[in-house]
């Protein structure tokens, strides 16, 4: 029984520790998909059920990765997903291998994005804010701010790229400090 | 590909915004491309950077849980307050999982129209159009070949190759470039043709062609208005036109009447009959040839003309081994003619036969129309029973294809690798012919479908559920028999809700080319 929960709260520290990982990685094979936090959300459960067939000491993240890939499987085959915008075995094989050495940067990539947004325009965050965490249509907020939704598409996109090109500077600029 | 439109390409994918054709390319240069594979990682990491920074500027207050975005997850939340949240967040994640009622979302469809027929058509942009789809509302480009689109408001519309064009709304037709006629007759309303230089609007049957600076425009019936456009400007200035009056607008707004020079005066009609009468030929063709195909195990076409008694079905491959009709009715085939395909709907529907032998592998191939997929399975050929060696092979309520071999006697542990496809049937497809073919490589140990000729899933079957042989014995098209088990009444009402013209069953594992043949021979 000690042992058990024991065993209960080291899974979870290992959980904590590897939820962005497994969350990246998941949102990797479901490129567009707005519910793969929820296929994420599926996996730590997966997970947290199947915690007695982890052995302590093994590799955690291979092991919750492949839980990780059968849940994505699983929800494509649950909401039979269109299977014309899903990537290739080969490309998916190619980022499951690789992807576990993409992750250490998340971190840094993040502050730096903090950094980048503090130069925007109050009406630019507020777009962003909508995007990413509003659950009503671009469409309505169009209308509230009195701008067509391809526009806020455009000005979106726009938004993206200069943000990924502060992001590349500030990490850039880092890297020759050093 | 630059790297600034690989970048664009991204934000597309990402922003679920990307067409199939951009897809691919992406697809195939991250694959090649690390630098490529780099830049996909570095966008996901802004889109949850993104997300994290709009979930914090929503604050600490924002419980108000509404707003939220669902299945938004936390890890720095997470890693604050530990193992007792997450206990919590996973309890209530299952309590709400157990819990949500489960609500049927009603199908809908998009589109004005749906293509009614073609011959020869090729589409640009990698768009592939085939008869019965829903009409998409986006600009159009016919490579080649005749189109009639019908409208669901009795609206017909003729197309012909090499044409731009896009269906605005069901009274709207805008024709960028080529040769058409709309007819437009019944309608209660005006309906109108935009071309780049001029519009037209009225009721009646319009023959335009148009090349973008200049258009030729002929009321066939009725009347209507031209108005031209220049500048982008739609003038006022309209010119009447009725009783196969002709004229010609240009990019300046110039007109010149009674002559149409674009217009071919083609007779649309007989174009798609002969097209259609020339693809029965061919294919009534490739059937006198695949008779004789002796890898054939049987070769069923429910045309009731050809066998001759009404429950008796005649294999016209060389093994002669008939079926048995039991209730289906006769229905239209996929070339409308009456009487010449079987409808499985009537309960207890199917057709009785009896395969020998034992076969190293199988190919599977029917031309189907799925009315609905009501029943858990819907059957397409079902051994009777589910014995060892014998395989099943139906479609799931959600539209996937299923394929299996019984592997071994045992119970209890899995007993057979169940090949699925991908969805290959929505709502809207009701109605719609489709040739489907499933291959059971018994050498490669795969199984693959395919949907009008087209590979749509592969499986490797897992060595331990690997079959030695496949034998089929008493089996039914489009039922399940089974007089044994009935553990489950649920799974035993099978019977396809839809028709199907042709069945095949070969004892080989036919190539993705045959396959590919057996289709590009028999569509419509």
């Amino acid at each position: 029984m000690e042992n058990e929960s024991k065993q209960d709260v080291e899974i979870v520290s290992l959980l904590t520790e590897h939820q962005s990982a497994i969350r990246f990685y998941i949102a990797s094979l479901l490129p567009g998909e707005v519910r793969a936090a929820d296929v994420a959300q599926q996996a730590n459960l997966t997970i947290w059920d199947k915690r007695g067939d982890f052995e302590l000491g093994t590799n955690f993240k291979a092991w919750s990765f492949s839980i990780a890939r059968y849940e994505v499987l699983n929800f494509r085959k649950r909401e039979a997903r269109d299977a014309r915008l899903q990537f290739s075995d080969e490309l998916e094989e190619i980022i499951s291998g690789e992807i576990a050495s993409h992750i250490d940067d998340i971190d840094e990539r993040h502050e730096a994005l903090r950094e980048c947004m503090k130069k925007l325009k109050q009406s630019d965050r507020d777009l962003i804010h909508h995007r990413y965490f509003e659950v009503s249509s671009l469409a309505d907020y169009a209308e509230k701010v009195g701008r067509s939704a391809a526009g806020l598409k455009v000005s979106l996109h726009r938004l993206r790229k200069a943000l990924a090109q502060c992001i590349e500077k500030r990490i850039d600029g880092k890297g020759l400090r050093t | 590909m630059k790297s600034e439109d690989r970048d664009q390409l991204l934000d597309d994918l990402l922003e679920g915004d990307i067409s199939e054709a951009d897809f691919l390319r992406l697809e195939a240069e991250m694959i090649v491309d690390e630098e490529a594979r780099g830049a996909y990682y570095n966008r996901l990491k802004l889109q949850s950077g993104l997300e994290k920074e709009a979930q914090a500027a929503a604050g600490a207050g924002a419980s108000n849980s509404a707003l939220r975005r669902k299945g938004s997850f936390d890890p720095f939340l997470l890693a604050a307050v530990g193992t007792l949240l997450l206990l919590v967040a996973v309890l209530a994640f299952k309590i709400k999982q157990d819990s949500a009622p489960q609500v049927a979302k009603e199908p809908v469809a998009t589109g004005f129209g749906v293509i009614a027929e073609l011959s020869a058509a090729s589409w640009g942009n990698e768009v592939r159009i085939s008869r019965g789809d829903l009409v998409p509302g986006k600009e159009l480009h016919l490579e080649s070949g005749v189109v009639r689109i019908e409208l669901f408001n009795g609206v017909v519309i003729f197309l012909a190759g090499e044409s731009e064009f896009a269906l605005v709304s069901d009274r709207e037709f805008r024709l960028v470039k080529g040769e058409s006629q709309i007819r437009a007759s019944g309608l209660d309303e005006d309906f109108t043709l935009t071309t780049p230089v001029g519009v037209v609007t009225g009721k009646g049957v319009f023959s335009v062609a148009t090349t973008g600076s200049q258009t030729s425009v002929r009321m066939d019936q009725g009347a209507g208005i031209w108005n031209p456009t220049v500048n982008g400007k739609r003038s006022e200035q309209g010119t009447k036109l009725s009783g196969f009056e002709t004229i010609t607008g240009s990019v300046d707004g110039s007109l010149e009447q009674d002559v149409a020079p674009l217009l071919s005066n083609r007779d649309w009609e007989k174009e798609l009959r002969d097209d259609r009468t020339e693809r029965i030929r061919l294919w009534e063709k490739s059937r006198e040839r695949l008779k004789k195909d002796q890898r054939l195990l049987v070769y069923f076409s429910m045309d009731e003309s050809i066998s001759d008694s009404s429950t008796r079905l005649q294999d016209l491959s060389v093994k002669k081994s008939d079926g048995g009709i039991i209730r289906a009715e006769r229905s239209a085939n996929r070339w409308s003619d009456a009487a010449a395909a079987l409808d499985f709907t009537p309960t207890g529907s199917r057709v009785r036969l009896d395969i020998p032998g034992d076969h190293k592998s199988l190919t599977l191939m029917c031309w189907v129309k799925i009315d609905s997929l009501d029943r858990l399975y819907n059957s397409l050929f079902l051994t009777d029973g589910h014995e060892l060696h014998e395989p099943h092979w139906q479609i799931v309520n959600d539209g996937r294809l299923f394929f299996s071999v019984r592997a071994r006697q045992e119970k209890g542990s899995p007993d057979k690798h169940i090949a699925f496809s991908p969805s290959i049937w929505k709502p809207t497809d009701a109605g719609k012919w489709m040739h489907i073919a499933t291959v059971f490589d018994g050498s490669a140990e795969t199984i693959t479908h395919y949907v009008n000729g087209e590979a749509v899933s592969i499986d490797q079957i897992p060595e331990e559920l690997q079959p030695d042989k496949v034998t089929i014995g008493a089996a039914s098209i489009g039922n399940w028999s089974d007089p044994r088990y009935r553990k489950d009444p649920e799974f035993v009402v099978r019977n396809l809700n839809g028709a199907i013209d042709e069945f095949a069953i070969f004892s080989e594992a036919l190539d993705s080319g045959e396959v590919r043949k057996l289709y590009e021979s028999g569509k419509l």
